[in-house]
């Protein structure tokens, strides 16, 4: 029986469509998709639901502080160009948007301080802490200078020509980006001369890259005790370099000098080559000093949201590189990085001042929360 | 002779000496040139971010308005920019690469003068070194040596079939040396594209054909 032209091309076509669909356009974009690089998942953020409850709550109570024009001030869409506009400059050179502690009530300073606080360790807030009372130090004794070419005469200290550069305690500003809410995302930015927190909230995730914490002066008294603010990170960062082996330490001690922040403000999404010795190459110990020092940032932000980042970078200890520049006995002008896959930390004395630290902490595969928020 | 240069000379030191007292946390007497490399398909994309410090940022805008106006035109900005590129050596596998500005960027003055401001440079080179194999780029900015610190950092490079292999640099980070290797494009997508266009034309004959049975 002769089958009619027709009809055999339809069966033909219905054999074959799957198959053709399947090879012409399924198969490429599954092979497209295997070539491209895995994305880290985001660390497994369990049981932090309760922090955020407890961040929206404080947020909320804040906004209830404030009057409309003040709340007007306050809060910024989500997506806006605030997010990326912060800086660690004092005011007149960088105007932050937002209130600005100075300019509230008590009641509502308390509350804005609150706020910071619930998103933060009780160490990390400590940390903010020494870090404004120290700019008020700075403010306190007529600002500070930091000069480092070397043969150069550094002129006259600061305020030889007048105000208008800002700093202290009164000069913190706090914004909220996007409504508090325990599932859409926003954001908590706090900062000043220093000092820059920024704390995404998506769901139970807090994430607090990029930040930067700095200080000048390193190293203060304040009711009779010392301070240092970033000491832990300076001396941690010293334990870490004298615990290697000569061979290690070659490996991890770059021989150039860096006299600043590489990826400092204004430096998103730049992820550079990284160098000096891979934690792999480290022992167990080594390993948990690495770990300690890299706390020292992660720890800034609630106990919950840092106990998943840790286990996040400990996972991927193995492809994390740590950098070091400079004298290696403590006391002396270093520079350190850590460097891993979702991970960023730079500690940078400014133009050879030990007294005037910078340091950086970024996630580059989750600044602002970028791995969680969807677009 | 032109009384109007005295007078906006006058203006500028006004404004210099008006500008707030500076406060830590920005540059003093330095100079600062960071640059980031980045090597793409046949190019090369150089991102060089200058700050002035307090104490050098009047000598460094001057180096830039050269008319004296207190004004950065865009040919002075350009011209500027250009002059900074003629002290950037870039080469690829030994040859010189040629660099192009793209963008220029300026702070106001006042910014300078206070250490914080930036200007940002922005730069390509065509490059025809990126044929599979090992590369070697090399970086060497001497742009106001006497006056500057330096940073220069690659990028990792977004094209995964580049690999960084290995940088130097000298002690103050003028230069940087890059050992890279560009991976062939693997066999195995050769001969998927290749099927694939089989597939494709498989697909078109299957469809035609029964047309020419129905004319037969």
């Amino acid at each position: 029986m002769e089958i009619p032209s027709e009809t055999l091309r339809a069966r033909i076509v219905n054999v074959f469509r799957p198959l053709l669909i399947w090879l012409v356009i399924v198969l490429p974009v599954a092979v497209g998709s295997a070539q491209r690089a895995v994305a880290p998942k985001p660390a497994a953020f369990a049981a932090q639901g309760a922090v955020t409850a407890r961040v929206v709550a404080a947020a909320n109570r804040f906004l209830a502080t404030l009057g409309d024009a003040e709340r007007a001030r306050c809060t910024f869409g989500f997506t806006s160009s605030q997010r990326t506009g912060w800086s660690n400059l004092p005011t007149g050179i960088f105007q932050r948007n937002g209130l600005r502690l100075g300019d509230m009530t008590s009641r509502q300073r308390d509350a804005a301080l609150a706020l910071v606080a619930a998103a933060l360790s009780r160490e990390g807030y400590q940390k903010v802490t020494d870090i404004m009372n120290g700019d008020e130090v700075l403010r306190s004794a007529g600002g500070g200078r930091t000069g480092g070419r070397q043969g150069a005469a550094a002129p006259g200290g600061a305020g030889a020509r007048g105000g208008g550069v800002r700093f202290g305690l009164d000069e913190y500003y706090i914004a909220l980006l996007g409504p508090p809410s325990a599932t859409a995302p926003w954001m908590i930015q706090f900062g000043g001369h220093h000092l820059a927190i920024n704390v995404t909230v998506v769901g139970p995730n807090n994430v607090m890259t990029p930040s930067l914490p700095a200080a000048q002066p390193a190293k203060y008294t304040l009711n009779g005790q010392t301070i240092r603010p970033l000491g832990h990170e300076n001396d941690k960062g010293f334990a870490l370099i004298n615990a290697l082996n000569p061979a290690q330490q070659k490996q991890a001690i770059l021989n150039y000098e860096v006299r600043d922040l590489v990826l400092g403000p204004g430096a998103d999404g730049k992820v550079i080559q990284p160098e000096g010795i891979l934690a792999s190459a480290l022992d167990a110990v080594q390993q948990g000093l690495l770990l300690d020092v890299v706390h020292e940032w992660v720890g800034i932000l609630n106990d919950e949201a840092a106990a998943a980042k840790m286990a996040e970078i400990k996972a991927n200890l193995p492809r994390t590189w740590f950098a070091w520049s400079g004298a290696t006995k403590n006391g002396g002008l270093a520079y350190y990085r850590i460097q891993g896959p979702t991970v960023v930390i730079e500690y940078a004395p400014q133009q050879g001042d030990l007294d005037h630290i910078h340091t950086i902490y970024r996630d580059p595969t989750n600044d602002y929360g970028a791995r969680l928020v969807v677009p | 002779m032109n009384v109007r240069r005295p007078l906006v000379w006058f203006a500028v030191l006004g404004v210099w000496l008006a500008t707030p007292a500076p406060a830590g946390a920005h540059r003093l007497d330095e100079y600062l040139q960071a640059t980031r490399l980045s090597i793409d398909d046949e190019r090369v994309r150089l991102e060089i971010d200058l700050t002035a410090g307090v104490a050098v940022a009047r000598e460094v805008f001057a180096w830039i308005d050269t008319n004296r106006d207190g004004q950065i035109s865009n040919a002075e900005g350009d011209a500027y920019a250009r002059q900074v590129l003629r002290s950037v050596l870039l080469s690829v596998d030994g040859q010189p690469a040629s660099i192009t500005l793209t963008e220029i960027r300026y702070p106001q003055f006042r910014e300078m003068s206070l250490g914080a401001g930036t200007i940002q440079m922005r730069a390509t080179a065509n490059v025809s070194a990126t044929g599979a194999g090992r590369h070697q780029l090399s970086y060497f900015n001497t742009h106001r040596s006497e006056w500057s610190v330096y940073l220069v950092n690659a990028l990792v490079p977004t094209d995964p079939r580049i690999r960084i292999a290995g940088q130097q640099r000298d002690r103050a980070q003028h230069g940087l040396t890059l050992d890279y290797t560009v991976r062939g494009r693997a066999p195995w997508a050769r001969t998927w594209s290749l099927l694939t266009l089989l597939a494709m034309a498989g697909a078109l004959s299957i469809t035609r054909w029964p047309r020419a049975g129905a004319r037969a």
